[in-house]
């Protein structure tokens, strides 16, 4: 089978389009994938010329025009009809590429993709997926990673979107951690149910009936590091400062410790001998190196990678959009949500017929 | 028959896949069997049909010891390729006569032996040269270049030879062919095979002569539209290319639209590759019919339709006691290259 073509967005992020570029040239060289730059191809084609990259796998496809983050989305891809995520989006939609990676701004993209590709059947809402690290291991590959949905593709969720949210979720992390049996979880703001809101206690109980997933029940967000459920389900806002806010405490652990090392030698001694540790903390809660969240409920893959990406970050997006196209990811999304429609559709026949 | 242009190559990382940058590599270059050595894609297709050509003489130039001289001639008797001359380098002498800069010099052993190869051709027999980014090629074979066309005298090739590190019995050998070689015409290309993934823009100093290529098709892309290599020869070589060494028909759509962005070819150049594919449409069709791989490269050149190619450089005469004073002598140049470990302030 031929490597993926993998379309990037090469003028989206806050350091597009050099990072991206980047990013694009180190994959070049350290994976077979098929790589399509979209954007300002004589920028790109001076950005390639002084990078070490191999010309091989590497396309460049010219988009004169691009969205930039303070822009309007719906407005300015209306007027930039030759933008570079439209025309990445188009690439991918007919087939010319097989995913696509950016890491610009969220709200054009989900409309890029609305434009030009399809909401799988069964769903209303695409929603973002990301990975936090946990302290336990998952699946057959002792996957540490909890995947969070949806991180920001949506500002409301019902509580049937947050049920579909629960099944794409389950779906991918069955395909890409391994995971036979993911468990599932909603994110809630506490026990008392009085003060939950309607949303999620609607798919509380559709999910507690639903066959076929693993469903703990609502968790609090004190558990989603210690790994409880390998799928936390909430809506676009909520999981979008969460996973800000467990970002910004792991960043905050490892610059505590970075100002106590300069501090006192006794102390630079004591962190020289965890080093080792602290360095595998960092790695873990870094988000470069997870590369980018999934775009889930699209008949495409599409990942949508942090504005802040550096080349490694980028680099790593794309292979986790290669990893999605290898295992059919929205194929297996879209079984999931078919046998999911059809569950519902007997039982209200069955409630009929009753 | 008369000689009436040369195609001089280098021989590791060029033609052959060999991995000196390590000891272990090293001797296992020396130690394997003629059958084990690997040739670079394409390369055996492509010496092939350049021989074809009439009037062609293939000399190769290396860095490897004279002792490897049988095992390199009968991998080319194994290739099917006829070398008409085979210069090896003089280490074990090198050693015994306690030059051990010699043994990484590449200015002061190649440029006098290109140029003594070049006092044995008549003076009318245009050139080619295939090179790799390793070491000092691009450099090297430049300035036999522009010695050649009588760019550089021998009063100017003095000061560069010192800066380069070249050794006095060298340096008087290569400015004694320099004096007295009649002016010849100019050496078409400089072909750069970018085995380490050097950045194109690296070349930029030597101008357009100079062609960093990152497979050869690529080569042949450019040797065709020169005349140099017929139809049949370009499609030969992406047959061995997707066939026996992993390419596919996106990658060679993707190499020849690198050549257009650079500027090196133009698309209407695709015109000269599709009648080459439609004239060989038996051959090629172990890849794939005709006209799909003809779409494969037409789509490719759709993605950059609009997009206006590199500018051409202006053909200045290349400085180099510049290139000198900015990154050494050439001898360096190799280890310098290789990425350096990040220095951490912190050990976490």
């Amino acid at each position: 089978m031929p490597p993926p073509t993998i379309a990037f967005d090469a003028m989206g992020g806050e350091f597009a389009p050099t990072e991206i570029v980047r990013g694009a040239a180190r994959l070049s060289l350290e994976t077979d994938l098929d790589i399509i730059l979209v954007g300002d191809a004589p920028r790109l084609a001076a950005l390639l010329g002084g990078m070490r990259h191999n010309a091989e796998r590497i396309a460049l496809h010219h988009a004169p025009q691009w969205i930039r983050p303070e822009e309007n989305a719906a407005e300015a891809l209306d007027a930039k009809p030759d933008g570079s995520l439209l025309q990445a989006a188009r690439l991918v939609a007919s087939g010319q590429a097989d995913a696509l990676v950016t890491a610009g701004p969220t709200r054009a993209l989900l409309l890029a993709c609305d434009r030009t590709m399809r909401l799988l059947p069964g769903t209303e809402k695409a929603a973002l997926a990301a990975v936090f690290p946990t302290e336990l291991r998952r699946g057959e590959k002792d996957d540490p990673f909890s995947l969070v949905l949806d991180v920001g593709a949506s500002l409301e969720a019902s509580g049937a979107d947050l049920v579909r949210f629960a099944l794409m979720g389950a779906s991918y992390a069955r395909v890409i951690s391994k995971n036979p049996v993911p468990r599932v979880a909603l994110l809630s703001g506490g026990a008392e149910l009085e003060w939950e809101h309607p949303a999620i206690l609607a798919a509380h109980a559709h999910l507690e009936r639903l066959a076929g997933i693993e469903y703990l029940g609502r968790i609090e967000g004190h558990l989603i590091p210690r790994g409880t459920a390998d799928v936390v389900v909430t809506s676009g806002t909520v999981g979008a400062v969460v996973m800000r806010m467990l970002e910004g405490m792991a960043q905050t652990v490892l610059d505590l410790a970075r100002y106590a090392y300069h501090e006192r030698l006794s102390w630079r001694l004591g962190f020289t001998m965890v080093a080792g540790a602290l360095q595998q903390l960092k790695r873990l809660t870094d988000w470069e190196e997870y590369g980018g969240a999934p775009l889930l409920g699209f008949d495409r893959v599409v990942i949508r990678a942090d504005p802040r990406s550096g080349a490694r970050a980028i680099a790593n997006a794309g292979k986790v959009a290669a990893k999605a196209v290898a295992h059919q990811v929205p194929g297996a999304i879209a079984d999931r949500l078919h046998l999911h429609a059809f569950g519902e559709g007997f039982e209200r026949g069955r409630a009929a017929e009753g | 028959m008369e000689v009436r242009h040369v195609y001089r190559w280098d021989l590791d990382k060029t033609y052959l896949r060999t991995d000196f940058d390590t000891l272990r590599g090293l001797l296992r270059a020396a130690r394997e069997k003629a059958s084990a050595k690997v040739n670079v894609a394409g390369s055996r297709a492509l010496v092939r049909a350049l021989q074809e050509r009439p009037g062609a003489r293939v000399a190769i130039i290396s860095g490897s010891p004279r002792q490897m001289r049988r095992k390199l001639e009968e991998k080319f008797r194994l290739d099917g390729v006829e070398i008409d001359e085979l210069v090896l380098k003089p280490n074990v002498e090198n050693i015994v006569r306690g030059r051990f800069r010699a043994i990484r010099d590449q200015v002061g052993y190649k440029l006098p032996a290109l140029l003594e190869g070049r006092s044995r051709v008549p003076s009318t027999a245009s050139e080619t040269l295939f090179g790799d980014d390793a070491e000092a090629d691009a450099f090297v074979y430049s300035l036999y270049a522009d010695i050649v066309e009588h760019r550089i005298s021998a009063a100017q090739l003095s000061p560069i030879l010192e800066l380069c590190g070249v050794y006095d019995d060298d340096a008087e050998r290569a400015l004694r062919f320099a004096s007295n070689l009649p002016k010849g015409p100019p050496i078409e290309r400089i072909f750069i095979h970018l085995d380490g993934y050097s950045p194109p823009a690296r070349f930029e100093a030597y101008g357009r002569r100079v062609v960093p290529i990152y497979n050869y098709f690529q080569a042949a892309i450019l040797l065709l539209l020169d005349g140099h290599i017929g139809p049949g020869a370009i499609v030969r070589l992406a047959v061995e290319l997707t066939q026996g060494y992993g390419y596919s028909l996106v990658s060679l759509a993707n190499s020849f639209q690198d050549l257009v962005r650079r500027g090196l070819a133009r698309a209407e150049d695709l015109g000269a590759i599709r009648l080459a594919f439609e004239a060989h449409a038996a051959l090629i069709e172990k890849l794939r019919p005709a006209s799909e791989v003809v779409q494969a490269f037409v789509d490719r050149l759709k993605m950059v339709s609009g997009m206006k190619p590199a500018r051409v450089r202006d053909e200045a005469p290349i400085d180099y006691l510049a290139i000198l004073g900015r990154e050494g002598p050439p001898n360096t140049w190799r280890r310098r290259r290789r990425p350096k470990p990040r220095r951490r302030d912190l050990p976490f």
